[in-house]
């Protein structure tokens, strides 16, 4: 999604979700583009959402109105039997040692987000690319008490000379643990690494949980050519390891960045014999 | 001698209040300074080396940087004026480029810079150029590091360049690009001085180019 807005012509500094109200059509445009690839679900354009994120650029105030927005556009493009999913993403905020954030500025910036889209009508909620297990946790249980819908928790791990772990030293087995805890759904991983690196990723997770897996990949890691920025990966390698993700027991797979609807169309084509 | 083990054990499990209380004795018992703030700096390269090898993580090394400050902090006053200027690696001025909000990389090699004994201004993140320049004219740094995340802002690296050529002052600084996106081929397409993997790398490259 991200990626697609810049392309768009999202001007920098400014928070993407602002263009659920200034720019509604193309956000929409984006999202139809999904489905008609072949995407089941599609997630609202709420990724920064957040009281705290959108207040780190000057829109803190505009927390219900991007919010609201969000939901309906996705909805207006959604085919009977797709699914909705509202976005939440990370604050940006650290808890010490590394910021001064409370869990507290946590749970109730996720309350007000996961709120607004529930009230307007999500059909599940994917929380993402949380690098910190406790934030993550903070999102899950506000998703919790706001609404009784499913609620996808998708950490982002890198990968180091010793396994994944989050920035912050998450294992998977610790993450696991604490989402499960916290009434999680389904368990996944997104962003940061590559498809190729998530196959192992998966094989692992799936040895730590018995819940649903979801698996949304980058393609490669960005490289700027000649002043674009590239994704290394083609649609067609990153579905040929969606194929293994799948193998691996993955129940929900899709692209993070530097993906587009190639990708998921890609994704469908492979996955259809499987 | 016991003390300079119990030093590099408090900057290695990042033991902020022993990490003084150790400096507040060395002071005390009129040790020879320049062997404990020794101490100090291996413990950090060594927190810099787990690091490295996926021992430890963020948080550790934010704790263990804030110990090493810590200690530093009361330890300086008592170095001889040139011996502080022996240790001092040179002045940094570090930031992330206008328009990008992601702190976290430029906050933990800030972090380590200074843990190793470089002169470090944070600028904090959403730099406008013009501030990175007067900053650094301002501190006579030797070197700017300027972190971009996304490949949208890493153009501000570009521009950073350009105005320092601009103002004929390229040559006073070597200029470090960091973050996930910034690769060789960026940083000779637009004539900067280096990038480097992650934060304990780039504290190597700093020392190196310091010394050129």
């Amino acid at each position: 999604m991200g990626s697609e807005l810049i392309a768009a012509g999202l001007p920098t500094r400014t928070p993407s979700e602002s263009w659920n109200v200034t720019a509604p059509e193309k956000v929409k445009q984006i999202h139809k583009n999904y489905f008609d690839a072949g995407s089941n679900a599609v997630l609202t354009n709420t990724f920064g959402g957040t009281r705290i994120k959108l207040a780190a650029l000057e829109y803190g105030d505009k927390v219900e109105e991007y919010n609201a927005k969000a939901v309906g556009i996705v909805r207006s493009v959604c085919p009977d039997g797709c699914f909705v999913g509202g976005d939440i993403g990370p604050t940006g905020k650290f808890l010490p040692p590394v910021g001064k954030a409370t869990t507290d500025d946590f749970s109730e910036n996720f309350l007000e987000q996961a709120k607004i889209l529930a009230e307007n009508g999500v059909d599940f909620f994917f929380i993402e690319t949380m690098m910190d297990i406790k934030e993550a946790e903070a999102a899950v249980l506000a998703a919790r008490k706001v609404a009784n819908i499913p609620i996808f928790a998708s950490i982002t791990y890198q990968k180091t000379k010793r396994g994944y772990f989050t920035v912050m030293g998450n294992s998977i087995e610790q993450c696991v643990t604490i989402l499960e805890k916290a009434g999680a759904d389904v368990i996944g991983a997104n962003c940061t690494i590559g498809s190729d690196d998530m196959i192992e990723l998966i094989v692992q997770l799936r040895n730590a949980t018995k819940l649903p897996i979801s698996a949304k990949p980058n393609a490669g890691m960005p490289e700027l050519r000649n002043g674009e920025t590239v994704y290394p990966t083609i649609p067609e390698d990153f579905a040929r390891d969606i194929v293994q993700i799948v193998n691996a027991k993955a129940n929900v797979v899709g692209g993070c960045c530097g993906t587009d609807p190639q990708y998921i169309k890609q994704i469908t084509k492979v996955l259809k014999g499987i | 001698m016991v003390i300079f083990d119990e030093c590099k054990k408090a900057i290695v499990r990042g033991d902020i209040e022993k990490a003084e209380e150790l400096a507040n004795q060395s002071l005390a018992d009129k040790l020879n300074l320049n062997t404990v703030v020794d101490a100090f700096s291996d413990a950090i390269r060594h927190v810099g080396n787990l690091f490295d090898e996926g021992e430890y993580f963020l948080p550790e090394l934010m704790r263990s940087a804030e110990a090493m400050k810590a200690a530093m902090a009361i330890l300086t006053p008592h170095l001889s004026s040139s011996e502080v200027e022996t240790r001092s690696l040179g002045t940094v001025v570090i930031g992330t480029i206008e328009g990008d909000i992601h702190d976290i990389g430029k906050t933990l090699v800030a972090a380590m810079l200074t843990a190793e004994g470089f002169e470090v201004h944070d600028l904090g993140a959403d730099v406008p150029v013009t501030t990175f320049i007067e900053k650094a004219l301002e501190v006579n740094a030797q070197l700017i590091c300027i972190s971009a995340l996304l490949t949208t802002t890493m153009v501000g690296q570009k521009k950073l360049i350009n105005q320092l050529v601009k103002q004929n002052i390229r040559d006073r600084f070597k200029v470090l690009l960091g973050g996930a996106p910034v690769s060789k081929n960026w940083v000779a397409e637009i004539g900067a001085d280096g990038t480097a993997e992650n934060a304990i790398s780039a504290v190597k490259l700093a020392k190196e180019l310091m010394e050129h």
